[in-house]
């Protein structure tokens, strides 16, 4: 559903993965700060503990001795990981003390042998115990008033407690993160959605003028489509005049020439003679060659035009009430059904010709009676589009067997004392073509002939 | 029976004034809209043959104008443009009849033939008062079967008195309806034109309605 190379993509794909960058280094950052507030605030109770401890231990002879006991009782329990002991450089064992937790063990001091080391100045480390603490360790070294040896002054905390106070810290910065992380990428969708909109509207407006239910594309856009809507519009008005102008010219021709050839076919007809039927003759060629070829550009023109709906009930209408006044003496009885729900897929003045055409033609021979009903088609074309009849029924002679084929070519007619140069047929077939529609010649039930044609119409559902 | 011709190419107007007045028509024309539309609206024809594609003012405007106006004559469009658009803008317009160019004279002359006959309420284009007939289409005129010759502008008193049978026609209107625009007018050539006729057609079907004009009616032995 979602392709690669789309807008929302590329704005998802781009803040989601800043936004994930950089929360996983605001949590790297987060995770090592509080690791080191927790390290300072032991450090900060451990050193106490050193001060209490430097407080109260003397020496009894050469042995380093606790005057009192510390407050702390998890100097007490033993082996839990919270440790102090004081004991000579030399590691004689009878220049020791330590807290009641290490029981007979003894913490080795080696690692903090660095030298030059003023006195009284501290070191702090890690190291782990007999049963497997992690310990953090600071140590200082004094002389002891009465002696002038140094003594180590060393106090551990437990560190393993500390790294459980972490993960749980950690656990709970990557949950809220994660939530946070989620949450941002989630806005970000909706924004890209909300800002997105516009175009998707455009691009709604767009289909509805392909599909002819629309001619120019309406309401208001954020500045930035703004410019490309009036463009647009600008275009779909430049690609009607040009249409427009093609078909002006086209009729202007048709003006200009028909003209002078009316002009040449009397003057031919009041001299007679030779010169004159050979005029006149020559004077008819040109005519139906013009009408041919006008009918053609004519076509040329308007082929392809995007969006163009036009109405057949009022087209029918139209055609029906000028044949009536055309036919004034005549006292055909024009019986019409329209759907206003139809609409065609096309062009008004095409839908003109090929309506006028057929109407005119059932006006010709019809003894009385005509129908002319537009419908639903019920024999659509294809079923991926909706289509529409036109069906012109009349009571004349109708076509003899056979007489559909030679009735639909070019200039061919079926009685040639009625009036007609043959062509309305076949424009009426070309025209339907150009849309994809079909015309069907029958028999009606007024006795006459049934001229069905089926245009392509705009979906019910719009 | 007066026309007006409104067409601006100037050849295919002097055809159609032409060959109109040979048909025993007396015709004025226009060459553009504007003098078109003046002229339908001031003087009384008895049909327009009206061209669509007009300088100044175009056909259908012209056309619409005089119906707004009340102008009932019947009105035969020209038009090169035959699209059916053009078709149904035209009668909605208010026209009769069309023809589309190119066309042959004697279409016009049938269809305004058709549309005065039309316009007067007869169905043929024999119009018949007793022994006598004046075919309209043919321009030929008999008593009781016996052909009569009459002059054009004869032949054009007879056919409007016989498209107005059993009316009386005042003296002004004939002379409005016989002559063209151009022509010097003079109501008492009327009598003279009258006596005349009477005195070919050899029937009293001719009478002079004493301070009103002419009436055109069966002759009194027969009605």
């Amino acid at each position: 559903m979602i392709k690669r190379n789309s807008l929302s993509v590329r704005l998802i794909g781009a803040a989601s993965v800043v936004s994930v960058v950089l929360l996983i280094a605001a949590g790297l950052l987060l995770s090592n700060l509080f690791t080191s507030a927790v390290e300072r605030s032991l450090d900060a109770r451990l050193q106490a503990v050193m001060d209490g401890l430097l407080a109260s231990v003397e020496l009894d002879g050469a042995k380093p001795k606790m005057e009192k006991a510390l407050a702390d009782t998890r100097f007490e329990i033993p082996l839990n990981g919270w440790y102090w002991q004081v004991s000579a450089l030399d590691g004689d064992p009878g220049k020791q003390a330590a807290s009641a937790s290490l029981l007979d063990e003894r913490l080795p001091i080696t690692q903090f042998n660095t030298p030059d080391r003023a006195a009284g100045a501290g070191e702090a480390g890690y190291m782990s115990d007999k049963s497997g603490n992690m310990l953090r360790v600071i140590e200082q070294r004094y002389t002891l008033f009465g002696s002038e040896e140094q003594y180590s002054f060393l106090v551990a905390g437990n560190f393993d407690e500390l790294q459980a106070e972490v993960s749980t810290f950690n656990n709970a910065l990557v949950a809220v993160l994660s939530l946070l992380g989620i949450g941002v990428v989630a806005a970000i969708l909706l924004q890209v959605r909300f800002g997105l909109r516009p175009l998707s509207a455009l691009q709604s407006e767009l289909s509805n003028i392909r599909e002819g239910k629309q001619e120019r594309i309406a309401g208001d856009y954020p500045v930035e489509i703004q410019t490309v809507t009036d463009e647009l519009n600008l275009l779909l008005d430049a690609n009607t005049e040009i249409i427009e102008r093609a078909r002006t010219q086209v009729g202007n021709l048709a003006h200009a020439l028909k003209t002078p050839l009316s002009v040449l076919t009397n003057e031919a007809g009041i001299h007679g003679g030779a010169l004159g039927m050979k005029v006149t003759e020559q004077a008819n060629v040109m005519r139906d060659q013009v009408s041919l070829y006008l009918d053609r550009a004519r076509r040329a023109a308007r082929a392809k035009t995007i969006g163009s709906v036009s109405d057949p009930n009022e087209v029918v209408s139209a055609i029906v009430r000028t044949l009536e006044r055309i036919h004034k003496e005549s006292n055909i009885k024009v019986d019409v059904r329209l759907d206003p729900g139809v609409r065609f897929r096309g062009e008004h003045q095409d839908l003109e010709e090929i309506v006028g055409n057929l109407v005119d033609n059932a006006f010709k021979w019809s003894e009385g009676k005509i129908a002319v009903t537009v419908r639903p088609s019920r024999t659509p074309v294809d079923n991926r589009i909706s289509w529409f009849d036109i069906c012109v029924e009349d009571n004349g002679p109708g076509l003899p067997d056979g007489g559909a084929e030679i009735a639909k070519e070019r200039g061919k007619r079926l009685d040639e004392t009625k009036p007609g140069s043959g062509l309305g047929l076949n424009i009426v077939i070309e025209t339907a073509a150009m849309y994809g529609g079909q015309l069907n010649l029958g028999r009606s039930r007024l006795g006459g002939l049934e001229a069905t044609l089926i245009l392509p119409a705009v979906s019910p559902s719009s | 029976m007066r026309l007006l011709v409104v067409e601006d190419d100037p050849d295919l107007n002097r055809q159609l004034v032409d060959a109109l007045g040979d048909a025993g028509y007396a015709v004025d024309s226009a060459s553009d809209g504007e003098e078109g539309h003046f002229l339908g609206d001031t003087e009384p024809y008895d049909a327009v043959i009206l061209d669509l594609g007009l300088p100044v003012m175009d056909g259908v405007s012209v056309l619409e104008a005089w119906r707004r106006e009340g102008r009932t004559m019947p009105v035969l469009i020209l038009t090169a443009r035959d699209r059916w658009s053009d078709k149904v803008a035209g009668f909605d317009a208010g026209a009769d009849d069309y023809v589309a160019k190119p066309f042959h004279m004697e279409e016009v002359l049938a269809r305004v033939r058709a549309l005065l006959r039309r316009a007067t309420g007869n169905a043929s284009s024999e119009l018949s008062c007793g022994d006598l007939i004046v075919d309209t289409s043919s321009a030929r005129v008999t008593v009781d079967g016996k052909a009569i010759k009459l002059t054009s502008l004869e032949f054009r008193l007879l056919s409007y008195m016989m498209h107005h049978k059993g009316k009386v026609i005042s003296r002004t209107e004939l002379v409005e309806h016989l002559y063209d625009q151009d022509f010097d007018r003079d109501s008492n050539t009327i009598e003279v034109f009258v006596g005349r006729v009477r005195k070919k057609l050899g029937i009293d079907v001719l009478k002079t309605v004493r301070g009103l004009g002419y009436c055109l009616s069966e002759p009194d032995d027969q009605a």
